[in-house]
């Protein structure tokens, strides 16, 4: 499988401090990936600088071949896009706004997941629940067509149903060649989905493994082995 | 679907295929839904399933044909020989349980056949 997104030697630091440091890291394309680390661990800062929304940093973040900012962003739809909308907006018009916005939003696709969520368009924004809220976000991150999907902890919040729900969007609305990266701290939510698990610990990645090798050859579930590895490199430390 | 988040992915769902056409809700013949769809049904990824299906094409169990899909194979034979398989690998576990803890070859039958007298009566019972 050829390398949709490469990271080489990524290091962030703002304020004097060090947010990121020293990240590498391949994803392959058509893959879905867990992002897996404790809050404060940089799983956010990551995906940020993925998307583009931060460039002073050093190293390098290649997209599908491409190191040119504008053209990457258009490659990458990011599930934090929404922080700042207007919370007394409807979210038609919301919706709207990113078709504007977004060359590459597929008005169709959003009016098929806000149906599959059962949302109502004539809402505001303010007025939804936590869990409506969620899936009107992953509606609007889903309905762009891009090459790479990054969904900072999806399921934050969410009980099990609507969990599934969202899960079963997620497959159904992949392009077949476009990755995902999820990161979550409930690693159980989405262990099944998952080919590859990278985890971040202190700001870098610390391993990146194959869901099912961690399965076949350590006999552990994903879980145990995030967190035997968190507390294995704690006792090192 | 249940899965044992510390057996492969693409294991289980072969396990769930066999015991599918073991059952006769796939039959000899039948075409398998599409990947995607079976990756929405039992919330797993694409590649997972493709793995799953790739290996079934390879065993034989499943045929593909170009741009149609994957089907159940009609060669009986081999759905014969897929039963007495995966029978035998349940058996294979239960005989491993049984032998760590020492039971004879010739206790193993005697257990199982006064267990299968008994159950025999519970279910009936």
């Amino acid at each position: 499988m050829d390398n949709l997104l490469v990271i080489n030697q990524l290091t962030y630091k703002r304020n004097m401090r060090v947010l990121l440091d020293d990240v590498s890291l391949s994803i392959p394309a058509g893959s879905i990936i867990g992002l897996l680390g404790d809050n404060g661990a940089g799983k956010t800062t990551l995906m940020r600088l993925i998307s583009g929304a931060a460039t002073n940093y050093s190293g390098s973040i290649i997209i599908d071949g491409e190191v040119d900012k504008p053209t990457m962003k258009g490659l990458v739809s990011f599930s934090e896009q929404l922080n700042g909308a207007a919370t007394d907006a409807k979210l038609e018009d919301l919706a709207k706004f990113y078709d504007t916005i977004y060359p590459e939003f597929s008005m169709d696709n959003f009016n098929q997941l806000v149906s599959n969520f059962n949302l109502n368009l004539k809402q505001k924004l303010s007025q939804l629940s936590k869990g409506m809220r969620r899936n009107f976000v992953i509606s609007v991150t889903l309905a762009r067509r891009v090459k790479l999907y990054l969904l900072d902890e999806p399921f934050d919040g969410i009980d099990s149903m609507k969990r599934k729900k969202i899960i079963e969007n997620i497959l159904a609305w992949m392009p077949d060649d476009a990755s995902v990266i999820i990161s979550d701290h409930h690693v159980t939510d989405i262990a099944n989905l998952l080919d590859q698990v990278v985890i971040i610990k202190n700001r870098t990645i610390v391993n990146q493994i194959d869901a099912d090798k961690i399965r076949e050859e350590y006999n552990q579930s994903i879980e145990e082995y995030y967190e035997s590895f968190y507390k294995e490199v704690n006792d090192h430390a | 679907m249940q899965f044992d988040d510390k057996v492969p992915i693409y294991y289980q769902i072969k396990q769930y295929i066999y015991k599918e056409i073991i059952i006769e809700h796939l039959n000899p013949g039948d075409k398998l839904p599409a990947v995607r769809q079976l990756a929405v049904d039992l919330t797993v990824n694409v590649n997972t399933i493709q793995r799953a299906l790739s290996e079934l094409v390879e065993e034989e169990v499943l045929i593909t044909q170009r741009g149609k899909g994957n089907f159940v194979t009609t060669d009986m034979e081999k759905l014969v020989s897929l039963k007495q398989h995966v029978v035998e690998e349940q058996i294979e576990v239960m005989y491993d349980h049984l032998t760590e803890l020492q039971v004879t070859p010739d206790e193993v039958l005697e257990y199982l056949t006064a267990y299968m007298k008994q159950r025999k009566e519970q279910d009936n019972g």
